[in-house]
């Protein structure tokens, strides 16, 4: 009876662990792994093998890029690492005769395997580690594996005929495994980053932006919009950009400020120095129809972090954009030998071989609805694609499709450029002279009537009554705020509530608009 | 039970052979065409020392067989759609083939059907080729780096080492980017490369000695960038380059690398003395090459002045990046006095009616040809699908453009075996991302023949390979150093030229 409840005990260890286990990934950060698959790679054949074997831990790496595929269904990836962890702590727990009582400290190892796989937060994105999420599982795994095979070798063979011999000779084997174990997890850069453990189980940004990206990434526009509805907090810059995006490609890009646009850079770890390029400029450039630069970020990615899926899908379809066919088929062929992106590149593959099916896809629609006809540029974004794109739009003259013309103004009014704006404002208006002129575009030319060093002159232009009678009870809210001496920030917040969702709260309020 | 044992044996051995040497099907339907295979090396002229032609048969196929006959004999091949060639009777073929042909016939199993294509010929020159090449195996990135190496290869038989790989004192946050090689006369003993960044310097290695120097001065624009070892006395010319990059729109050459400014100098190995070779207002001098006499240097040089005060040079460089032409030209040195005279412009590609710009002059080990890549404008052609392989022919001073090794593609780094045989070449053909070196014969007439992909052990090698092979060059031997001696160095602080 008593051994009976020594072997439920372990087994309620292990069931409990599993729970936890389950929770704290497929449940809770069921994202957070899809993404980190997305940000690896596994390629078949020798050629990859090959060049991951000429590095330390190769083939541990190539195991580990292999399994972490199966996190595209965080239930099947999560499913493989706990029966791996499982099988370890089953094997110690056989192996060195842990008694069920202290078995629990043969759960420490996947413990912290468990801790270390949470602990990349934004890391994630910048490990240059090579199939980290199951290397230091599968390399605890086999050592475990060899070190019982070892143990059940020597046991029949009469060496731990006494008791006192073959304890002694357990203790040295465990110890023995974890030095050796250490050593090769200390060589492995153990502690090669601070830790986000608190990025990943906490911030609710991190996760929005990560699902924001998917959706972005599979053109779920509204998904975008919904999950930017359901922020409690401040977003981020990106989930910002990400929102407008959507908007773009919904049509309702001059709701940009109505629906807030104010975002924050993230601080996860100084150490990190977090810039869009390497959360998702290549998705972003895409998505304004700059392939060129889609596909550098891509490429620029792959080579300072390290190649993944995400990136040669976007090289790929970057390619067949811009008809270099050849190296399109090189990216598809190395997605085909992957688990799930084969049925990806076989339809990508149809695109190449049949130019009606690629114009008749989503992404030709999406692609050239922003795509500009200006002449090509020599140029570059000194690694700030956000800036870029604001740039690049407020000053791109004469816009070539109505899409165009909103991001545009858009773009104008969300870098505050009144100059790039009024010239804009004035093709729109003169271009569609019987069209009803949107109310983020009044608010922002509004700004410009009075203003001394406006290019265009609005003194006839009527503006939505609506419109001008907001203007006019801002003008005085906000002038009595100022004689009751309230600072600007205190000003803001008081204005907030009424005119947050206007473009002159954003104007005059939102000052810290910082680029990364 | 012996019995048995060796009756299994024998069996297996027996199927081993038999997978080793597939049989020819005897029902192939005929197509008038030649197969498609990569790489391409049907009709291709080959040295009498390379490694087995490996290739993969791109029909679609599940089975392939390759029937290889040669004079005396023929030999069978084929596994999934690869045709892999043993070394050995490799040797065999080579050695019965030379001065004739090897003929290729190619069967592929479409469905449950066996189709024979049109035979093809591999010819084998009576030629041996040098037996290594090396080159930078790096990314064929914008900006960012991360591994790179020098890797020498052995021609004869697919043996690929490190000669120095930057991960080996790269860390963390300080990387380190490496840059050009050179050998002086084809051999190791003699030989550079240039390191940027963390712990930069230029790595010579003089009879056999390795040291570590820094050629920057209070005089010169940067560090050594392109180098050109002397044949016969121990001077190496280099040029200095201020180097940006910028990025296009819509381009499909996608990146632009320009020089905003550069300049030539010659650095005395033994002295450790650096000096200016021509000091010429609004010229950008690059790619120095000594003829095999030592006793003339060419080089590439544009004539660009800059107009707009109000921005950096580096800004106005792009604006009219199409301007910018690089033209051939030579200056006569002295290698006892050591004194350069007499410049020469030799093919003004600037011109009007040429109106292109040159890269990248090699001279053949006669002295009679210079091979140079040649496009639109600019001097970073790896990048420019527009850029071919020219030849100058320094009897006649004319310059025809070799049609045979050019693709639609780019084609940059040219260079001469040591027996001026054969001509490798950096070519992009393949998907116009990736640097592949290419060989091409040329003959005792003067004639380039179709290049031939460098072979690999695994024809889909190069498929799924996401790195170019950079400034490919030959070598008659290997380089001795290894990587841990170059690394070692490499950690020590350089020794400041004078």
């Amino acid at each position: 009876m008593k051994k009976n409840l020594k072997i439920q005990i372990k087994y309620i260890y292990l069931i409990l662990f599993i729970t936890a286990a389950y929770i704290l990934l497929p449940v809770m950060n069921g994202d957070y792994l899809y993404t980190i698959q997305d940000n690896s790679v596994f390629i078949g054949g020798s050629t990859f093998m090959k060049d991951l074997m000429g590095r330390e831990g190769g083939w541990l790496s190539w195991c580990s890029c292999y399994l972490t595929q199966f996190f595209y269904h965080p239930w099947l990836g999560s499913t493989i690492l706990i029966l791996l962890w499982s099988a370890t702590f089953l094997m110690l727990v056989r192996a060195f005769r842990i008694s069920s009582k202290w078995s629990f400290l043969a759960l420490l190892p996947q413990l912290f395997f468990l801790f270390e796989l949470l602990d990349y937060g934004y890391w994630l994105y910048y490990s240059k580690t090579i199939g980290w999420a199951f290397n230091h599982t599968l390399l605890f795994f086999f050592i475990t594996l060899a070190a019982t095979l070892l143990i059940g070798t020597l046991r029949p063979m009469n060496i731990f005929q006494k008791k006192v011999v073959a304890r002694t000779m357990e203790g040295i084997s465990f110890v023995l495994m974890f030095v050796l174990g250490t050593w090769l997890l200390g060589s492995w850069k153990f502690f090669h980053h601070p830790s986000e453990f608190t990025i990943t189980m906490s911030d609710a940004n991190f996760k929005h932006e990560m699902r924001m990206y998917r959706a972005l990434d599979e053109f779920r526009f509204d998904d975008v919009l919904n999950e930017y509805e359901s922020i409690q907090e401040t977003p981020t810059n990106l989930m910002v950009l990400y929102k407008n995006i959507a908007l773009m490609h919904t049509g309702q890009m001059d709701k940009m400020f109505a629906t807030g646009n104010c975002g924050i850079k993230p601080e996860p770890d100084d150490s990190i120095k977090l810039r869009t390029s390497q959360l998702g400029a290549p998705l972003i450039y895409y998505l304004f129809g700059h392939i060129n630069y889609a596909y550098r970020w891509a490429f620029e990615n792959s080579v300072q972090y390290r190649l993944s899926f995400r990136n040669l899908k976007m090289m790929a379809v970057c390619a067949i954009f811009n008809k270099d066919f050849d190296v399109a088929a090189k990216y598809l062929t190395m997605l085909k030998t992957s688990a799930y992106y084969r049925q990806w590149a076989f339809e990508h593959e149809a695109w190449m071989l049949n130019s009606t099916k690629f114009v008749q896809s989503k992404d030709y629609e999406i692609v050239t609805s922003v795509l500009n006809d200006q002449a090509n540029l020599l140029d570059g974004d000194d690694g700030l694609c956000q800036r870029y794109l604001l740039e690049f739009f407020s000053d791109l003259e004469h816009p070539n499709t109505p899409l165009l013309e909103d991001v545009c103004l858009c773009m104008s009014l969300w870098s505050k450029d009144y100059y790039t704006f009024a010239l804009h404002f004035y093709d729109y208006v003169n271009k569609h002279p019987n069209r009803p002129i949107p109310e983020l575009y009044q608010e922002g030319a509004i700004l410009q009537r009075d203003a001394e060093e406006s290019p265009i002159d609005l003194s006839g232009f009527m503006f939505d009554e609506i419109v001008n009678e907001k203007y006019k009870s801002f003008a005085i809210d906000y002038f009595n705020l100022q004689q009751r001496k309230l600072s600007p920030n205190e000003i803001a917040q008081q204005m907030k509530p009424r005119y947050g969702n206007t473009y002159w709260w954003y104007y005059y309020f939102y000052n810290d608009f910082e680029i990364y | 039970m012996k019995l048995k044992k060796i009756l299994s044996l024998t069996a297996l051995v027996a199927l081993l052979a038999s997978c080793t040497h597939p049989t020819v099907p005897t029902d192939a339907q005929a197509e008038s065409r030649l197969p498609r295979i990569f790489p391409d090396y049907t009709e291709v002229t080959i040295p009498c020392n390379i490694s087995p032609m490996n290739f993969s048969v791109q029909e679609g196929a599940s089975e392939v067989v390759a029937r290889l006959s040669f004079p005396g004999g023929e030999y069978t091949y084929g596994e999934g759609q690869k045709v892999q060639i043993d070394e050995q009777e490799w040797q065999e073929i080579l050695k019965a083939s030379i001065e004739k042909s090897i003929k290729v016939e190619v069967y592929a199993k479409i469905g449950d059907t066996w189709k024979s294509y049109k035979p093809f010929n591999i010819y084998v020159a009576p030629d041996s080729i040098d037996s290594y090449i090396s080159y930078r195996v790096i990314q064929p990135s914008y900006v960012a780096y991360e591994k790179l190496s020098i890797n020498q290869l052995n021609l004869t038989n697919f043996d690929e080492r490190e000669i120095y790989n930057n991960m080996s004192v790269s860390t963390e946050d300080m990387g380190q980017c490496i840059n050009c090689h050179s050998y002086k006369n084809y051999k190791t003993d003699n030989m550079l490369f240039h390191m940027r960044q963390g712990f930069g310097g230029t790595m010579i290695v003089s009879n056999g000695e390795l040291k570590k120097v820094d050629l920057k001065t209070a005089e010169t624009l940067s560090a050594g960038v392109y180098p050109a070892w002397h044949p016969t006395a121990n001077l190496i010319a280099f040029s200095t380059n201020k180097t940006g990059q910028s990025f296009h729109t819509k381009d499909a050459n996608k990146i632009e690398v320009q020089d905003t400014e550069s300049d030539l100098i010659l650095y005395d190995v033994e002295k450790n003395e650096v000096r200016n070779i021509v000091e010429l207002d609004d010229e950008l001098e690059v790619f120095p090459t000594w003829t095999p006499d030592g006793k003339k240097l060419y080089f590439c040089s544009a004539h660009f002045e800059y107009h707009n005060d109000s921005i950096e040079k580096s800004a106005e460089m792009i604006l009219r990046y199409k301007e910018v032409k690089y033209s051939l030209y030579s200056i006569d040195f002295d290698p006892k006095t050591k004194e350069f005279s007499n410049l020469q412009m030799v093919y003004d590609a600037a011109s009007d009616s040429i109106n292109a710009s040159v890269s990248l002059p090699r001279v053949s080990p006669d002295g009679k040809h210079v091979l140079f890549a040649q496009g639109e404008y600019g001097c970073f052609h790896v990048w420019h699908n527009d850029a071919d392989i020219y030849m100058l022919n320094t009897q006649t001073n004319k310059v025809k453009k070799l049609d045979a090794i050019n693709s639609p593609r780019s084609e940059s780094y040219p260079s001469w075996s040591s027996n001026g045989r054969w001509i490798m070449v950096a070519s992009r053909r393949d998907d116009g991302n990736y640097t592949r070196p290419y060989i091409a014969y040329f003959d005792r007439q003067g004639k380039a023949h179709k290049p031939f992909l460098i072979p690999q052990k695994d024809p889909n090698f190069y498929t799924f390979f996401l790195r170019s092979f950079n400034r490919p060059e030959f070598m008659i031997e290997p380089v001795s150093i290894t990587p841990q001696q170059f690394a070692t160095k490499a950690k020590e602080d350089a020794v400041p030229a004078q």
